[in-house]
């Protein structure tokens, strides 16, 4: 066949190289609705539920049980299930219906009910949900701070400076799992040092990270895995249960915790059971929810190329999301993981959960260029920044970020790298040198970067966590070097554990330690006039972009 | 062995013209066909030799996936299994230790594998390797999900990091202070490769077998 140019043109945009596949529900490739999913139903005997969505009590799995032992209110369910799902999904769009009403009445319903619900929104719609159904006042944003070398001095540097630009939330990563405890520890310094009340995370196999927490290296944790299907759970040596407890495990010591699930990890695993993508993950918020847990980590996640490669993947996404926030549950909304060659299809794909706002928009923006995300890249990296604060400023939308001075970004690069380097020294552990410090404070990424010497870094680490070295240590460490201010801050982290408060539903911390969450700030949105507006002094952060024009040049 | 494989192509046959015959053949975007709701017939190791404990500490187990060499035959950046595993056994060999392969039937998570592998390892240290690629060099007495290292990206594999991967795996079993392999990171794998990863895991998953843990494979 003779070619068309158009077509040719057409086949060689960024659009074109990503993958697609048609709907297959008998192995999961299906995102809003399956033929076999269940229908909802509920039978209620002696206070106890002995029929789930079709499936009697001795059927049920360790799932089914969980959802029905811990999850639905059985004194609420008969009068909610009685409700029809249309209405439902019309009173979460009906500016005259509160937040707390319809958070009331779908504490009564079972999963596939929850998908019935989810099916009837579009996705306009299920943004006005989400804008009135979203458990903090306002929303915020976290990044992810990681390095293709693990440079633990690379990671102090683009924490503080994420945490100027505004990021509540900053969570690392590691290439090579030893490394762990040092990335944790320059986390936790470079966020206070760019902006106090940054909660920080190191995301590494759960024994280890819940022992970085102890330890007070972390103050919070998000990767406490759930999944739709029994089968799944158990090839991750898991059950519901185990998820409760290690959940008890991080809040018995004063870790602000948040489960992580997303449509899709079934179907990569190879055992989805024929449902949707969206019941599956909707068992899964209904376990996070359970279980005890806040909130939740959702929106696909890392597993977003399967849920984008179906018809309606991307409303899906949404549409868990909102299914979230209608359990009570904070919502850190994804958008942290790359799966699109397209800069258009990947910024319409954020815009739906931007535009309503959502308690944490990214679930990990890249903090750093994406080469350097070890999450393998994240749907917007540090060379979009000014790109999100100018969609911020065309919209009057709150995204969690704010323009930032040149000179003030080297200035806490600076601080952080000086102080790991402090830190490192007054422990006795590997050498941080002068040059390392100067090349980070000017990079933008590890190519810019003096590279370390793993195996003695990598000695250090296990020297370090033999010792038993903990936050405390730190706080001493800069206070004895000069840093008494940043010592002051890490202490301050430090004491939020005892204290507990920022363990409420959607819990960030200001700049003065205090505690902003959907209890002590919740949303109040019910339409026009209401709720949370752009406007004062954070409006003028926002505008405040660089490269603008001076009319005075003219 | 034989006889097996061709009874298993025989009934694989039958089925397929029964599927066929009921118009029961999707094809995907992708060019996979599809037959409902499994990808390719399951083989059947009953009868083969339960892999054994290794006591030789010299030893480096190589715990490869349940359709490594059978269903799937290429990594999903299209190298050679055979390669792929040659080259790992090279590596491991260059160091002076030595290498037996076993096939992981139980599991299809490339960390439980690699761990299964390093508790048959007569030194503790094992390889895990899916079939579409992806690897992780493990220790008997880690986690399950912890790991010495860890390669994550499948497309971004050549056959010289496979050999490294041997060679830093002998490594762990000498003692030495090791410098892992360098990390490789490409933020647009999951947006070109994730469906096709998921294609390649279901039929890697569809062939574990909850009687029979692990074989020898040579």
């Amino acid at each position: 066949m003779k070619r068309s140019k158009r077509i040719e043109a057409l086949d060689r945009r960024p659009v074109n190289k990503d993958g697609y596949i048609n709907e297959w529900p008998e192995m999961g490739f299906v995102a809003m609705s399956s033929p076999y999913d269940p229908k909802p139903s509920i039978r209620i005997h002696n206070g106890v539920i002995v029929e789930l969505d079709g499936k009697k009590r001795e059927e049920f799995d360790f799932i089914d049980e969980f959802i029905a032992d811990y999850a639905i209110r059985i004194e609420r369910a008969e009068q909610s299930m009685a409700i029809s799902s249309l209405d439902i999904a019309r009173r979460i769009v009906d500016i005259n219906v509160s937040r707390k009403e319809i958070l009331e009445i779908v504490s009564g319903i079972t999963p596939a009910k929850m998908v019935e619900v989810i099916n009837y929104l579009n996705v306009v719609e299920m943004m006005m949900g989400m804008q009135k159904i979203r458990a903090r006042r306002t929303p915020a944003n976290q990044a992810h701070i990681t390095n293709l070398k693990d440079d633990p001095v690379q990671i102090a540097a683009d924490a503080a400076e994420g945490a100027l630009r505004g990021f509540r939330e900053e969570e690392t990563t590691v290439g090579i799992a030893r490394y762990a405890p040092f990335n944790a520890i320059a986390l936790l310094i470079g966020s206070q040092a760019g902006r106090k009340g940054v909660l920080t995370q190191c995301a590494v196999e759960e024994a280890t990270e819940l022992e970085l927490g102890i330890r007070g290296f972390t103050t919070y944790a998000e990767t406490m895995s759930v999944y739709g299907t029994e089968k799944v759970f158990i090839d991750g040596d898991d059950t519901p249960y185990s998820k409760a407890f290690l959940n008890a495990a991080y809040s018995s010591r004063g870790l602000k915790t948040r489960f992580t699930s997303g449509s899709g990890s079934e179907v990569l695993m190879g055992s989805a059971e024929k449902k949707s993508m969206l019941y599956l993950e909707t068992r899964c918020l209904y376990v996070t929810k359970g279980a005890g847990s806040q909130g939740i980590q959702n929106g696909s996640v890392s597993c977003i190329g399967v849920a984008a490669s179906v018809p309606a993947g991307i409303r899906e996404v949404l549409g868990e999301n909102l299914v979230a926030a209608l359990l009570g549950l904070e919502c850190a909304s994804s958008n942290d993981q790359s799966f699109t060659n397209s800069d258009m299809r990947r910024t319409a794909r954020t815009m739906l959960q931007f535009l309503p706002g959502t308690d944490f928009i990214f679930s990990g923006y890249a903090g750093e260029p994406n080469y350097d995300n070890l999450f393998a890249g994240s749907n917007f990296d540090a060379e979009d920044f000014d790109d999100y604060n100018v969609l911020q400023r065309d919209m009057q939308v709150d995204g969690g970020l704010k323009p930032v001075k040149e000179e003030d970004v080297i200035r806490v690069r600076y601080t952080a790298g000086k102080a790991v380097q402090a830190v490192f020294r007054y422990l006795g552990l590997s050498e941080v040198t002068d040059e390392q410090v100067e090349a980070v404070t000017y990079a933008h990424g590890s190519k810019d970067t003096i590279s370390r010497d793993v195996a003695t870094d990598l000695a250090a680490v296990e020297d370090m966590m033999k010792r038993g070295i903990t936050g405390v240590d730190i706080v001493k460490a800069l206070a004895e070097s000069g840093f008494e201010e940043l010592a002051e801050s890490i202490l301050s982290m430090l004491k939020q554990r005892v204290v507990g408060d920022y363990m409420q539903t959607s819990a960030i911390l200001d700049e003065e330690f205090k505690v902003m969450s959907g209890v002590n700030c919740p949303n109040d949105y019910m339409g026009p006039g209401t709720g949370y507006r752009v406007d004062g002094r954070r409006w003028e952060e926002i505008k405040a972009i660089p490269h603008i024009i001076d009319p005075d040049n003219f | 062995m034989e006889i097996n494989e061709k009874l298993i192509e025989r009934v694989t046959k039958l089925v397929i013209e029964e599927i066929n015959a009921k118009g029961g053949v999707q094809v995907l975007a992708q060019g996979v066909k599809a037959a409902g709701s499994r990808m390719a017939e399951k083989t059947s190791y009953a009868g083969f030799p339960v892999a054994r404990q290794g006591t030789d500490p010299k030893e480096v187990v190589i715990g490869v996936g349940p359709a490594f060499q059978r269903q799937i035959n290429k990594t999903i950046n299209g190298l050679s299994l055979e390669d792929v595993i040659k080259n790992i056994k090279a590596g491991v060999e260059e160091e002076g230790m030595v290498p037996r392969v076993v096939k992981v039937l139980k599991t299809s998570d490339v960390c439980f594998m690699g761990l299964e592998a390093a508790r048959l390892s007569g030194s503790g240290i094992g390889i895990g390797l899916q079939s579409k690629g992806t690897a992780v060099i493990h220790q008997k007495d880690l986690y399950p999900l912890s790991n010495l290292e860890l390669f994550p990206q499948a497309p971004l594999m050549t056959l010289e990091t496979y050999r490294a991967i041997g060679k830093n795996a002998a490594r762990y079993v000498k003692g030495e202070k090791v410098t892992p392999i360098e990390g490789q990171n490409d933020p647009m794998v999951r947006a070109n490769y994730q469906v096709k990863a998921a294609l390649m895991h279901i039929k890697e998953t569809e062939q574990v077998d909850s009687d029979i843990p692990y074989i020898e494979w040579n």
